[in-house]
């Protein structure tokens, strides 16, 4: 067993899986999955003006979030990753099963802690707020991208490149949790049997994570694996109906206002606060703190 | 939940994963080491009287004082000395010389000379360009650096001896892979 995960691979055979997995997935699984969608809401006669609007916003910040990805994206990995992996890391690790595993794992939980900080800190929460927007709940919203959204994992997944791990690996890894999270944006299944739903997060704990039902706030912030957040104190399982959205409802399906509604808002926290130490603390404080003292 | 406990678990979820990785690799460098070693004696064995040609050989040119040190390994130092690659690419057309060097317990390959395909040779700068982190006598591990695009790249390589004057050096680079023939110059 131990011989073949420890076997070298392939680099072209590993590309051509990833490619599989994480590029074709929009083919062969996303696509038919949200034309079934589709088709249940009219079924269930939910297929309103606004849902239309609401998803063709969704695709919208997708492609301005895709533009800011790939910008840093190229950057970071051509630059900053390959730098540190060449200065600044443990010994090189081999491709074998062992490391992809590994670098899945990791890309996973490196996942966990940048989502928490995205809902936890001011600035990851005036660029996440974008996604969580939405009234709605289905593929689509998968793509319900916020300008900054690409940064933090950048920043969370170096330390895997540290850790000796190829950045191109890192990458890959990072876009394959990206995948399975985005086939968890849906209603039509409910839940699943228990050992999954112990293990893996599912569609029914990621409806937990978008609703704006008090008790559900800032929990299963998982993207593979629901284990982190029950290891993490983070995790709520699905009882009461969810209602998706935010405490601020934004109201707009103007992809604009929902691109930018989050930086707006944060603009004005700032400008509603007094004192340049406050204005700093917005930013990496909680998006609910307020200083003792304010304007308003 | 405290700031101390998920810093804890926190750690001791990378120190689990990151680790068993890195226990394979190592796990894997020591069978590697030890079958290379096998390989080495039974390798000694047969070829025996090869090996001694070429230690001979390349260790003549780089003679007089190497040749009184006791550190000299006969099975695997006879790499050291003057190796000449041809190259044919749109940006170089002709060979490059290269001397590789013992330095420590690892030997490093430093550019010598260019020379075109018309035989006007130039200097070399003088480059580190291979370094062989690991050489038995007939096969080997080490370091490459290539240049693309104006970036330098250090890339994972192996060295198998054909005989004692030829050696090929392999390497992957996602999915890109060469090999070249070095000849002993």
């Amino acid at each position: 067993m131990i011989e073949i995960l420890s076997k070298k691979l392939e680099w072209l055979d590993v590309q051509y899986w990833f490619y599989v997995l994480n590029d074709l997935s929009l083919i062969y699984i996303i696509v038919p999955f949200f034309v079934l969608e589709l088709i249940r809401y009219a079924f269930k006669k939910r297929l309103t003006k606004d849902l239309v609007f609401d998803s063709i916003a969704n695709i919208i910040t997708f492609g301005a979030f895709f533009v800011i990805e790939i910008i840093l994206g190229l950057l970071a990995i051509t630059k900053v990753y390959f730098w540190i992996y060449n200065n600044f890391s443990l010994p090189h690790l081999e491709l074998n099963w062992v490391t992809i595993i590994s670098c899945i794992f990791l890309a996973d939980f490196a996942y966990y802690w940048e989502h928490r900080m995205m809902h936890r800190i001011g600035i990851g929460w005036a660029t996440h707020t974008v996604h969580h927007s939405s009234e709605h709940f289905n593929m689509s919203v998968a793509y319900r991208f916020g300008p900054l959204d690409a940064i933090m994992p950048i920043i969370f997944s170096l330390p895997i490149v540290m850790l000796g791990f190829d950045p191109i690996l890192v990458l890959l890894a990072e876009v394959f949790v990206q995948v399975f999270q985005t086939l968890l944006h849906t209603e039509i299944i409910g839940k699943l049997i228990k050992p999954l739903e112990f293990i893996f997060n599912t569609p029914s704990h990621h409806r937990v994570h978008h609703g704006s039902n008090k008790q559900y706030w800032d929990k299963n912030y998982a993207g593979i694996f629901i284990i982190w957040d029950r290891m993490l104190g983070t995790f709520e399982p699905e009882v009461e109906t969810v209602r998706y959205g935010i405490s601020e409802p934004l109201n707009s399906n103007n992809p604009l206002k929902v691109f930018f509604h989050g930086i707006n808002r944060l603009i004005k926290k700032i400008n509603s606060v007094d004192g340049f130490k406050n204005k700093l603390l917005v930013f990496v404080k909680p998006p609910n703190w307020m200083p003792t003292t304010s304007k308003k | 939940m405290k700031n101390s406990t998920l810093l804890f678990r926190s750690l001791a979820i990378i120190i689990f994963l990151a680790g068993s990785a890195h226990l394979i690799r190592l796990g894997r460098n020591y069978t590697t080491d030890q079958s290379n070693y096998d390989g080495v004696n039974n390798y000694n064995k047969t070829t025996n009287s090869t090996i001694d040609k070429g230690v001979n050989e390349g260790f003549t040119e780089n003679n007089s004082n190497t040749k009184k040190k006791n550190d000299y390994n006969e099975n695997s130092d006879y790499i050291i000395g003057k190796w000449i690659v041809n190259y044919k690419s749109d940006e170089f057309n002709g060979s490059l010389v290269y001397r590789v060097k013992k330095e420590g317990e690892i030997f490093n390959a430093y550019t010598l000379e260019y020379r075109d395909k018309n035989g006007n040779s130039q200097k070399a700068e003088g480059n580190k360009v291979l370094t062989i982190k690991n050489f038995d006598g007939y096969k080997g591990v080490g370091i490459y650096r290539i240049e693309y695009e104006g970036q330098e790249y250090n890339v994972d390589c192996a060295i198998d001896m054909v005989d004692k004057n030829t050696f090929k050096l392999s390497y992957e680079y996602y999915g890109y892979r060469d090999i070249e023939t070095w000849k002993r110059q």
